[in-house]
């Protein structure tokens, strides 16, 4: 079985924690609780006719007291960038984040997490933001983990850029 | 480990190892409960691969075998991470390692109280940092509705007199962004860019003062006719002082000189090069060029080429020469919207599919 690590950025409160539980464990809970530290979850999966072992690293959100360190991106095969769509800073620190990684690793897979779609009509995330998002080449996909929409499809999307081409059949 | 020692590591759930040759970690200290759980799964053998045990410390490993063979002796952390224990709970955890006494040692603690403490403050921080962002976007979201509406009467007002001179609202939407785009160049900040968008298509806005049989005359004007033409300027400065609005005070500083001309040649006070306000400078560059390249009902379009020769061969004279050097550099963003802001051209919708919008 391929076994990859896979983590989850962005800033605080973008529901990373949130699409993990629902991803993993089919959970939800309404009330923000922040993450401090790193959880490690793990989820098999299949992809074409490849079984994958996804190590999913939780990481605590960046903000003025908590930065990201280089260390936990030691080994990493691809990353969900998590943006909420109610907060523009949480765009401008995924833009941040992905130049981050870009610049310390190299190319890696990737998708953009446009979470809290259940919320659109508050969002500030606009047709120019997303437009931006997909000229740096990844999937973007909207999510909520409140209604389970998209957070499959979330990390399938990352998962297929993790399992070599001919594998995928 | 004597036993003073032992019982200090067992009040703050403190484990400490020595690696031996293999890279295998030996306990030094007494075990407590929770960690038994985890290391029993490589069985009774004494010692243990931790990095295989938790996985998180696989990341912590290469920083751990540069400290350990550089035998320094001040702690390293791992940064703290969380495991599930076989009451389902979550448990903090966070190692150190240093080298002392000619052993590599890694100390695994267990946070408890300490990790919910600063937990719960690190909450407080971000629920308090929360309701800041929140509150701040809604001021944004805020003046960004005042300023729209500030350009919704901004565009009505021109359209009064787009009604009688015959102008597009093409027009007038295209010299509010050359123009910003011009300030942008110039490294203004957000808000000034913002305003001459919305100032600069009011330039014209005097020529509601001027009678039909003048504004709308298709021949030449005579001397008498024009000096009543240029009032326009005077007219349209004085229907937009008299505010507090930062809009309205730029709108009538480029309404009043914009037909100033960097030689001190133009009117109405013949002022000279910087004298004239560098939002009219710039107004008028873009006005001229828009005109130049567009169809009016008493003339035909210029070929581009064409209007920017002669558009050269008026800086220094009627244009400002570095403005309009910048008016070049800047072109390719000036085409664009002139292509793209026409008379057919409409507003997308907001609809419009997140796939759409990513095709």
């Amino acid at each position: 079985m391929l076994q990859k690590k896979v983590c989850l950025l962005g800033a605080f409160s973008v529901g990373k924690t949130s699409l993990i539980q629902r991803y993993v464990n089919k959970l939800f809970s309404e009330k923000y609780l922040t993450t401090v530290g790193v959880k490690i979850d793990k989820k098999q999966i299949t992809v074409g006719a490849t079984d994958l072992s996804l190590m999913v690293w939780d990481i605590a959100g960046e903000d003025d007291f908590t930065n990201i360190r280089s260390a936990h991106l030691r080994g990493l095969s691809g990353y969900i960038v998590v943006i909420d769509g109610t907060r523009q800073n949480s765009f401008n620190v995924a833009l941040a984040l992905h130049e981050r990684i870009k610049t310390e690793l190299g190319e890696v897979a990737a998708v953009f997490a446009l979470n809290k779609c259940d919320l659109k009509d508050q969002w500030v995330i606009n047709r120019e933001h997303i437009r931006t998002l997909a000229q740096l080449g990844y999937p973007v996909i909207e999510t909520s983990a409140k209604l389970d929409q998209g957070v499959e499809e979330m990390f399938m999307g990352l998962a297929r850029q993790l399992v070599p081409e001919n594998s995928k059949a | 480990m004597n036993r003073f020692l032992s019982s200090i590591c067992r009040n703050i759930n403190l484990t400490a190892f020595t690696r031996d040759a293999s890279g295998q970690f030996k306990p030094c200290s007494d075990m407590p409960d929770w960690l038994v759980f985890f290391l029993v799964k490589q069985g009774d053998t004494g010692s243990y691969n931790l990095a295989e045990i938790f996985p998180y410390l696989s990341c912590f490993m290469e920083d751990a075998e540069q400290h350990w063979q550089a035998k320094r002796s001040e702690p390293l952390s791992s940064g703290i991470w969380i495991e599930i224990d076989e009451l389902e709970r979550e448990l903090p955890l966070e190692a150190s390692i240093m080298y002392l006494e000619g052993q590599e040692v890694l100390l695994l603690q267990q946070l408890g109280e300490k990790y919910t403490q600063d937990l719960s403050r690190l909450q407080q921080v971000r629920n308090s940092l929360l309701t800041q962002e929140m509150l701040e976007s809604e001021v944004q979201r805020r003046t960004l509705e005042i300023r729209k509406r500030e350009e919704e009467i901004a565009i009505k007002l021109v359209s009064l007199t787009s009604l009688r001179d015959e102008e597009t609202g093409a027009h007038v939407r295209r010299i509010g962004l050359y123009a910003a785009v011009m300030a942008k160049a110039l490294g203004w900040n957000a808000e000034e860019i913002d305003t001459i968008r919305v100032a600069a298509p009011m330039h014209d806005i005097g020529k509601i003062g001027i009678p039909d049989r003048i504004l709308r005359k298709t021949g030449v004007l005579n001397d008498e006719e024009f000096n009543v033409m240029k009032k326009h300027t005077e007219i349209g400065a004085s229907m937009l002082r008299g505010t507090k609005i930062p809009i309205l005070n730029m709108a009538a500083d480029i309404a009043l000189n914009h037909h100033e001309r960097w030689d001190g040649s133009g009117y109405p006070q013949g002022l000279l090069g910087e004298k004239i306000p560098i939002s009219a400078r710039i107004t008028t560059i873009v006005d001229i060029y828009d005109a130049l390249v567009h169809e009016r009902v008493y003339k035909m379009a210029m070929p581009e080429e064409e209007a920017l020769s002669l558009m050269q061969e008026m800086a220094g004279r009627h244009l400002d020469p570095h403005l309009m050097k910048m008016f070049l550099s800047l072109l390719p963003a000036m085409r664009r919207i002139r292509l793209e802001v026409t008379e057919e051209s409409e507003e997308p919708s907001e609809e419009e599919s997140l796939e759409a919008v990513c095709a």
